[in-house]
């Protein structure tokens, strides 16, 4: 599944501008600490940050795309050092919760 | 025997706070790591002719690094935090580089050790290089890398204007959308 | 759910839940989980709404509706206060985390359900995701789940590094177990299982919470730790295998005998451990 497919399929709306690769596994958390121990090279991380330091957190622990859910504004700033790191931000109007549902729906990140 | 070649794992990891100080008397700023429960902004004290008022939480961890090939582990207690150089002020030793490696698709982040009445901890630049080890060899080399470099290369702290990593305003009942200039 | 959130005439507001799925007990949350019990009273019969999963307690209170349940990575008193006043029915903490600042007081006072899980915050997701469309957690064998009666339960902690009090929560589950007269055979299996827990927590962690439920047909022992985790589960079932030091070993322990003596004596032993975070045992006994 690529962030392309998930787009397209989850109804995901992409702000920045970034070239789609693969996505390999979903990580949760809205702690960047977390994101920098825990998550995954190529994970899509869901989160309800949307404070530029996001986009750093990311980049350092090169995850596939971010994922903001519950439909949060996200700042303009955000946007673009992202755009200028190739970081995908997308976003959901699905809270948290209700996003993974619809991902466990997909059945490819199921564990 | 030939030199191992590490493959770094994160261990031990202890979740805290970040605390940053401040002194109202001669305005100077103080961090260190706190594994307290419930830290409370505002808490005051007097230590010498400083007045510390914790200005700032960050929820964060601390970590070690072992390599399970050979067993050699570091811990990380003098690292602060990452940060995000923006490149604010043009003649920062920081924003140099980040230009420079900016150009091969390498990710500079800028990391901190703790600071004590404006003064910088010492980070040993081993320990700065491992990072930056540990970090690459998380990723996909292949579309871009990392660079960890230290904030001895910062020109003039009190300047920085630098985004930390951190977690700030976990707690706040507000949203928080303004961050504070730490320095 | 699909319907509702994928209209596009008929958009959800922002942040609002799009699940209004059946209410799911609570007690089936826990079990989806593995979840270890912080504080419960009586309150683990009843069920709620909504499902919200944030570290970001600004949002709890602004987007949290009532009747639901929170699951956080964030193990501190405030998040507990903050579920109760956006009246959520309880916390459950995520990746092993329990607060130690006097959460559970204050949930006992309020009637919170407080719950810890090994899991991640995806995963717990995932596991509560799917009880909620009715199926089976692939890895949530039929045990004391499934709502069977339960005679007995008890929570105990273990201290890492603890050697004089070793062997205390090992003895304290003996007991129990055997004042409410079960077969002293079975007890024993139980206690050793128990005791070679207790002392790789001892050894290799900062501490544990140790679950100890009993049903008409299992008893299931759950320690859970905050410690190493084990880089190779595979591995440390091998008899012999130890990563314990010489002066653990000078004092009897870590003969890599522990695991494998679980494995042994249990009915059933899954291991689910992070490098880093640490390892939860759970251990089934078929009475």
């Amino acid at each position: 599944m690529t962030t392309k497919d998930l787009i397209d399929k989850v109804g995901l709306r992409p702000l920045s501008t970034f070239e789609h690769r693969d996505v390999n596994g979903v990580f949760v958390s809205d702690m960047l600490s977390d994101v920098m121990a825990g998550a995954k090279s190529g994970n899509l991380w869901l989160t309800v940050q949307t404070h530029k330091s996001i986009v750093p957190a990311a980049n350092l622990v090169d995850v596939a795309a971010i994922v903001v859910t519950g439909g949060k504004d996200v700042p303009q700033e955000t946007v673009d050092l992202a755009s200028k790191y190739n970081i995908a931000i997308l976003v959901s109007d699905l809270p948290t919760f209700e996003l993974v549902g619809k991902l466990y729906a997909l059945g490819s990140f199921a564990r | 025997m030939a030199e191992c070649l590490h493959q770094w794992t994160m261990t031990n990891v202890q979740f805290g706070f970040v605390v940053f100080e401040k002194c109202f008397h001669c305005n100077s700023l103080g961090t260190y790591f706190s594994v307290e429960d419930t830290p409370i902004l505002g808490d005051k004290y007097r230590e010498g002719d400083c007045y510390w008022s914790r200005v700032e939480n960050a929820q964060s961890f601390r970590f070690d690094l072992e390599c399970p090939l050979c067993g050699r582990r570091e811990n990380f207690h003098e690292l602060m935090g990452l940060m995000h150089c923006p490149g604010c002020p043009a003649d920062c030793g920081v924003d140099a580089i980040r230009r420079k490696y900016e150009a091969e698709r390498t990710w500079v982040l800028v990391a901190f050790g703790f600071i004590y009445k404006d003064k910088r901890g010492p980070l040993p630049q081993e320990k700065v290089d491992i990072l930056t080890d540990y970090f690459n060899q998380r990723r996909d080399t292949t579309r871009s890398r990392i660079k960890i470099v230290s904030f001895d290369l910062i020109k003039d702290l009190s300047v920085c204007r630098g985004d930390f990593i951190h977690d700030v305003g976990m707690l706040s009942q507000e949203p928080v959308t303004e961050r504070k200039p730490l320095f | 759910m699909d319907n509702e959130v994928g209209h596009p005439d008929r958009p959800l507001a922002r942040g609002e839940a799009g699940s209004k799925g059946a209410a799911v007990e609570i007690r089936r949350i826990k079990d989806a989980l593995d979840a270890v019990i912080i504080e419960a009273d009586d309150n683990l019969e009843g069920t709620v709404d909504h499902i919200y999963a944030s570290d970001l307690m600004s949002d709890v209170l602004a987007f949290g509706k009532p009747n639901s349940i929170l699951l956080t990575g964030l193990a501190t008193r405030q998040a507990v206060i903050s579920a109760h006043m956006a009246e959520f029915k309880g916390v459950v903490f995520i990746r092993g985390k329990t607060p130690k600042d006097g959460s559970d007081h204050f949930a006992r006072d309020h009637h919170l359900v407080l719950l810890s899980t090994h899991l991640d915050m995806y995963d717990a997701c995932l596991r509560i995701e799917s009880v909620k469309r009715g199926e089976t957690p692939a890895a949530q064998p039929a045990a004391v789940a499934g709502g069977e009666e339960l005679l007995l339960s008890r929570e105990l902690v273990i201290n890492g590094n603890d050697f004089a009090s070793a062997g205390m929560v090992s003895t304290e589950v003996k007991s129990v177990l055997k004042t409410i007269g079960l077969d002293p055979k079975l007890v024993r299996r139980v206690a050793i299982s128990t005791y070679e827990g207790e002392m790789n927590v001892v050894m290799h962690a900062k501490r544990a919470r140790v679950a100890l439920s009993v049903t008409p047909h299992i008893i299931e022992v759950v320690i859970a730790d905050e410690g190493k985790g084990i880089p190779d589960v595979n591995l440390a079932m091998q008899e012999g295998y130890t990563t314990a030091t010489e002066e653990m070993r000078a004092m009897g322990f870590g003969s890599g005998m522990g695991l494998p003596n679980i494995k042994k004596n249990a009915d059933e032993l899954l291991i689910n451990s992070e490098v880093g975070r640490g390892t939860t045992l759970v251990m089934r006994f078929k009475i």
